[in-house]
């Protein structure tokens, strides 16, 4: 008989010495953290019970971002292994540290969240996201093989070689963007490729996109297997914070490893489960940099009650928006500000510019137009064509997105008064 | 010098009527037209007979329009006579970026639209051939 739970004593875990735990270990947290620049004046020493946390201030993406490079480091630089980062609205990076213990508790979380979804020994995975300073493609990698899995680790893009990859390693288990799973359903078809039956899919895992539940079935259907939603962000750790269970009804947070409260966004007020606020987290196993009550910006709400599949920690819906404008573009997290930026930069573009962003069989394309104002204007087409190559490297240097570039005749383009709207986003919601 | 009147269009239906329509309701004649089309762009290149208005006229309009020297070159209507004076430029090493030309008067004369890399050496060139470029004035009272 197959067992069900990676680690039972810990997912299974009552209520109660869950929540003994989180304090033992939010107190160990509070003490790492307070070796750290950032958090050494910020945070009490101890507290005495769970309730305490809510009055010890947040933190937030900005502070996380001035205090780049070292301001959270909790550990001499030494015991640091690794580290990860994310593109900034400012041209500053946001630096997650890791130590060698840390990394070994990540990986164990994301091995526990593939296990749960059924991935045992016997499994190939292939791992379609990027590798490198992104989380999806090493988090889930190392989780992989701790499970004892077998990994194609083939990363993103290349179409072909996915499919030969699929074919030739019989692979079991997916990870993909939902619009990179579309966009390869329509090359099966082109060559004849039906998943149900010339492939041996049977598990995916739909990560670092926002999809609705629609386009999740849909995927379910046309590829023949079971598709299951997860939520991670970098700031913790990445891949491997929640994860849906076999009964794909909600992700468990797991709460042995992370504080999970849900506020309203306005007032920073706690709220109850089964309300939507923003989701706040707090590290409770991280050493080279603790992270105290996180505000994640993503919107979502708690299920109040018990899951039937045993499991003791709490689950969160899909995320339904973002408290800023964050947009998710390709699986990237990018700023309206950060494209801004790059853009009015660019002498010729200015404060002329439109932003959309359209979905281009099922896959997300950014596409930027600028006016050819009279002033810029000299009459050759390769002064033309270097201008879009221009702002077509500029901005996959900051968002590491290629953008498609249109230029477009003068005064085509909506007037800047005041607050334009510059970005429009035309992608279909429920592709 | 002859000129040519680049204007900056995107490629959508009625860009070029719209324009012929501005320049014929100005009473400007058109000589010759071509398009570079660059997918979702093109550029429309016009020798007209008054290349200096339709330029004002056509930026007063919000064109993005641009005006650029060319050489005209008269040429004899007849088979051979664009491989004669191409062939020359060749042999004198001059590069043609971009080539059109118009009939004057059927069997007996054309005109030919170089734009080329090196202009004054191209025109010195085409000169020293023996062939007759077009001036400003010639290519007006066409």
């Amino acid at each position: 008989m197959d067992e069900a739970y990676w680690d039972k004593e810990i997912e299974t875990i009552d209520r109660h010495s869950l929540q003994q735990l989180q304090l033992e270990r939010l107190n160990k947290t509070l003490e790492r953290a307070s070796k750290s620049q950032y958090y050494k004046r910020r945070i009490p020493a101890k507290i005495n019970n769970l309730t305490a946390l809510k009055d010890i201030p947040f933190t937030t993406k900005s502070d996380l971002r001035n205090s780049f490079p070292e301001g959270m480091l909790a550990v001499s630089r030494d015991e640091i292994v690794r580290l990860h980062a994310s593109s900034g609205t400012t041209g500053r990076a946001t630096v997650i540290y890791h130590t060698k213990r840390d990394i070994d508790n990540w990986t164990d979380l994301v091995a526990r969240s593939m296990y749960m979804t059924g991935v045992r020994k016997s499994d190939v995975f292939q791992n379609m996201m990027g590798y490198g300073l992104f989380t999806g493609g090493l988090g889930l990698h190392y989780g992989s093989e701790r499970l004892g899995a077998l990994i194609i680790p083939a990363s993103s893009g290349n179409s072909k070689r996915q499919i030969r990859l699929m074919k030739d390693f019989h692979s079991t288990v997916v990870h993909i963007t939902p619009s990179y799973a579309l966009h390869l359903y329509t090359l099966f078809q082109e060559k004849g490729i039906d998943p149900k039956n010339d492939l041996d899919l049977r598990i995916a895992f739909l990560g670092a996109e926002p999809h609705s539940e629609e386009t999740k079935l849909r995927l379910e259907n046309l590829f023949g297997l079971d598709a299951y939603n997860s939520y991670g962000l970098s700031e913790m750790n990445g891949p491997g914070v929640a994860f849906e269970c076999q009964l794909k009804d909600g992700m468990h947070v797991w709460e042995d490893s992370y504080i999970l409260e849900i506020i309203d966004p306005d007032t920073g007020e706690g709220l109850s489960d089964g309300e939507e606020g923003e989701i706040v987290f707090t590290t409770l196993k991280r050493e080279g940099m603790p992270i105290i009550r996180y505000r994640t910006g993503d919107i979502a709400q708690t299920y109040p009650e018990e899951c039937p599949c045993g499991r003791t920690h709490r689950k969160i819906s899909r995320i339904k928006g973002r408290t800023d404008d964050m947009l998710i573009v390709k699986g990237v997290n990018v700023y309206p500000m950060q494209i801004e930026k790059v853009l009015m930069d660019i002498p010729e573009v200015d404060n002329n510019y439109l932003i959309e962003i359209e979905t281009v069989d099922y896959l997300d394309s950014l596409n930027i137009k600028v006016e050819v104002r009279q002033n810029i204007f000299h009459g050759g087409i390769k002064e033309l064509e270097s201008l879009k190559k221009r702002i077509s490297e500029d901005l996959k240097n900051e968002t590491l997105i290629s953008p498609r570039i249109t230029l477009v005749e003068p005064n085509s383009l909506p007037k800047s008064e005041g607050k334009a709207v510059r970005v429009v986003d035309k992608r279909d919601r429920d592709v | 010098m002859a000129s040519q009147v680049t204007v900056f269009v995107e490629n959508k239906p009625g860009r070029i009527s719209h324009i012929a329509r501005i320049l014929g309701k100005n009473n400007i004649n058109i000589r010759a037209i071509t398009i570079s089309d660059r997918g979702e762009y093109g550029l429309i290149n016009i020798i007209a007979s008054d290349p200096d208005r339709a330029h004002d006229i056509l930026l007063k309009e919000g064109f993005s329009v641009s005006r650029n020297y060319v050489i005209g070159v008269l040429m004899k209507d007849r088979p051979g006579a664009l491989a004669d004076i191409t062939e020359y430029l060749n042999e004198s090493e001059i590069n043609i970026s971009n080539a059109y030309g118009f009939i004057l008067k059927s069997g007996d004369k054309a005109v030919l639209i170089l734009e080329v890399d090196d202009f004054d050496r191209a025109e010195e060139v085409i000169r020293g051939g023996g062939f007759h470029t077009l001036s400003k004035e010639e290519l007006v009272n066409l």
